[in-house]
């Protein structure tokens, strides 16, 4: 089974890259999320094994977002994503249960490194 | 042909140029208001995206004004700064030097310096008064006589163009009926716009398919993690190779396909290639190659799957259809190796001695053939024992218009799609022979079943089809050879009438149950033209031969 992943950006641009990145490394993105509502939505619709989630978006944080998500869908790990400047919140969202966090500009080789970490972790977590 | 950099710029501008526009109506709100929480978060959050976009796109100093203006409206939100004054100034020639840049990034022109722009927002985040001159004083006259600009990119969705899609199919119609109208009543002025109406709509129809093109790519690129999958179930080692991603193709073509090149490709992966001790023991290179790649012939696009495995073992293949019951010994002995394969595609036959997680569960290959028929494609095979095995999908690039073939039995004109027409002959009576009550003729030194297309059409029942007798073959035989599955049949038909370009509809209830029928096209004379299915007339032949 190819591990599904949702994608929540706000940015049509982001995610389209995200999205090529990781279907190119043959994850299935299983949908994209334009602000937090609709990332609660399609976290429960769709049980994503991975969210990558931006740190800032239109009708919340990515942090209450991040919390909301970690109750209805505790088993999908989080990835954090953010542009530099938004560290205080990014190491809140770890302490909130975030695996890892990527920072924008990202490259291709450093996003599948970290979610095949946070995927590879979570796994073992689970067989542990 | 875009090219993914190609995309990525397109979005990038569409996306800054949306939110440069947000960016001017938000701080107009905040001179206004300079205390709206609303638009203070709007305009942070903005300026945080704009800046990771540029940053990826390598537009390093849009990129840092972003930044810079980003922490500005940070500074404001958390009451240490005020929307107030010289700050105000500074901010407004941030938000026009975006503007500058964006404009410059869409027309591929350098972008403008920012140095003495940045150190006066260096400042503002220091807390320091800025420089202002001259320029800045001006910049409101300057933002007012600048021309507003939208996106020129939009997405829609793919409902929307099937249904203009249909429109079109529907006014092509139309057309077609007025051309013939015109051309019975004999009008000059009306034929002259006839033929403008032909040669628009004709545009139209081709710009509506072509808005539907995709890249073969977007489903290509999902292959790679899926070999991955199956080959260290498998235990296998397996390279795949990706060609042709940029082949364009209808996009709910490749929606439709999608399930048979998976299947095609674990199947590959999982019986195609050997084990490694078997492909070390045929001294070949451990690391199996598959190959997945797309091209365009003509008209239609090719999706290839090709691995350098074992190759198809016909003798087997032949002995398990008899076994099945799909063919007697006898006929099967007489089948070359194309006819022998076409049994890998029918329904639960499978060649997998054991049963695995990822194929070989009885659902077969039949799965590629159900999706090929749908859309009117073609399967072709091939394949070399101890070489490998390549398995061609042959696919329209659009589903709206098929090129077709009209032929004439009693009167009735009937269109069948060229996808599956190979050639058309005149036979004389001595061209053909009688073999077995079937009348036979020779095409590149193949035998080639014929009959006549009134009798597959006609007779009902489940008898077989009266046998054919030599001496009722009177004069020239007009003959359509077409091709399904490797297997080829000649239709007997009273003439040919033309080629043409058709819309299918498809039938409506309770015709629909009918599968000799693959739809109904209107022709220019305003007569129903019933739209022959090749596989099912293909399949009725077999099953009710002498």
């Amino acid at each position: 089974m190819n591990k599904r992943i949702l994608i929540v950006d706000d940015s049509f641009y982001m995610r389209t890259m995200l999205k090529n990145m990781l279907t190119d490394a043959g994850y299935e993105v299983v949908g994209e999320a334009a602000n937090g509502a609709q990332a609660l939505e399609m976290a429960t619709s769709t049980e994503p094994d991975l969210i990558t989630l931006d740190v800032i978006l239109p009708d919340n944080t990515g942090l209450d977002v991040l919390k909301n998500l970690r109750q209805i869908q505790p088993s999908a790990k989080v990835v954090m994503c953010s542009a530099v400047g938004q560290e205080i919140i990014v190491n809140e969202a770890i302490e909130n249960g975030a695996l890892a966090y990527i920072v924008k500009p990202f490259s291709e080789e450093k996003v599948l490194e970290i979610v095949g970490a946070a995927l590879q972790n979570g796994a073992s977590e689970q067989t542990a | 042909m875009k090219t993914r950099d190609q995309e990525y710029r397109e979005l990038f501008m569409a996306e800054a140029l949306e939110y440069y526009d947000s960016m001017s109506r938000h701080l107009s709100e905040l001179e206004r208001n300079p205390n709206a929480g609303p638009a203070l978060n709007e305009l942070f959050r903005l300026m945080h995206n704009l800046k990771a976009n540029a940053r990826a796109m390598g537009f390093t100093d849009l990129g840092e004004i972003a930044h810079h203006l980003e922490t500005i409206f940070g500074l404001i939100r958390d009451k240490e700064r005020e929307f107030s004054g010289a700050l105000i100034k500074v901010v407004f020639a941030g938000v026009d030097a975006l503007g500058s840049m964006i404009r410059a990034v869409g027309a591929s022109q350098p972008l403008p310096d920012a140095t003495a722009l940045l150190e006066n927002l260096d400042r503002v985040v220091r807390g320091e008064a800025p420089v202002l001159d001259e320029a800045e004083a001006g910049e409101t006259e300057e933002e007012s006589n600048r021309k507003m600009e939208l996106s020129d990119l939009v997405y829609i969705q793919v409902k929307k163009l099937d249904n203009l899609l249909n429109l079109v199919g529907e006014l092509v119609i139309d057309r077609d009926r007025i051309m013939t109208l015109a051309q019975e009543l004999d009008n000059p002025a009306l034929l002259a716009t006839a033929q403008h109406l032909f040669r628009i709509s004709d545009d139209l129809q081709y710009s509506v398919m072509d808005a539907r093109l995709v890249g073969v790519g977007v489903l290509l690129n999902k292959f790679p993690r899926v070999v991955r999958d199956v080959a260290s179930a498998e235990d296998k080692e397996v390279e795949l190779t990706l060609s042709g991603q940029d082949v364009q193709i209808d996009r709910n073509i490749l929606q439709i396909i999608t399930d048979a090149l998976l299947h095609l490709v674990r199947n590959a992966v999982s019986h195609g290639l050997e084990t490694t001790e078997n492909r070390l023991k045929a001294g070949k290179p451990v690391v199996g190659k598959l190959t997945l790649s797309a091209m365009t012939e003509r008209d239609d696009v090719l999706l290839q799957v090709r691995d350098d495995g074992r190759g198809i073992d016909t003798e087997a293949v032949r002995r398990k259809a008899v076994e099945r019951g799909l063919t007697t010994a006898h006929t099967a002995a007489g089948l070359d190796k194309e006819a022998v394969w076409a049994f890998l595609f029918e329904p639960g036959f499978s060649m997998a001695q054991k049963v695995t997680d990822i194929s070989g569960r009885g659902v077969g290959l039949d799965v590629v053939k159900l999706a090929l028929d749908s859309l009117g494609g073609q399967l072709r095979v091939d394949s070399e024992m101890g070489v490998g095995t390549t398995f061609t999908l042959v696919l329209p690039t659009s589903i709206a218009v098929k090129g077709a073939l009209l032929v004439e039995v009693d009167e009735r004109p009937y269109a069948i799609p060229l996808m599956h027409t190979d050639t058309v002959l005149a036979l004389h009576p001595g061209q053909i022979s009688v073999v077995g009550g079937v009348m036979v003729t020779h095409l590149h030194e193949q035998s080639v079943p014929l009959v006549p297309l009134r009798q597959l059409l006609y007779d009902e029942g489940v008898e077989p089809l009266p046998a054919a007798n030599k001496s009722d073959i009177e004069g020239t035989q007009h003959v359509l050879v077409v091709n399904y599955n490797n297997r080829r049949l000649g239709l007997v038909v009273d003439r040919f009438m033309r080629q043409q370009n058709i819309v299918i509809k498809p039938l409506s209830k309770p015709l629909d149950t009918i599968d000799l029928f693959g739809g109904v096209t209107l022709l220019g004379s305003g007569q129903v033209c019933l739209v022959l299915d090749v596989p099912a007339l293909t399949r009725l032949f077999l099953a009710k031969r002498p």
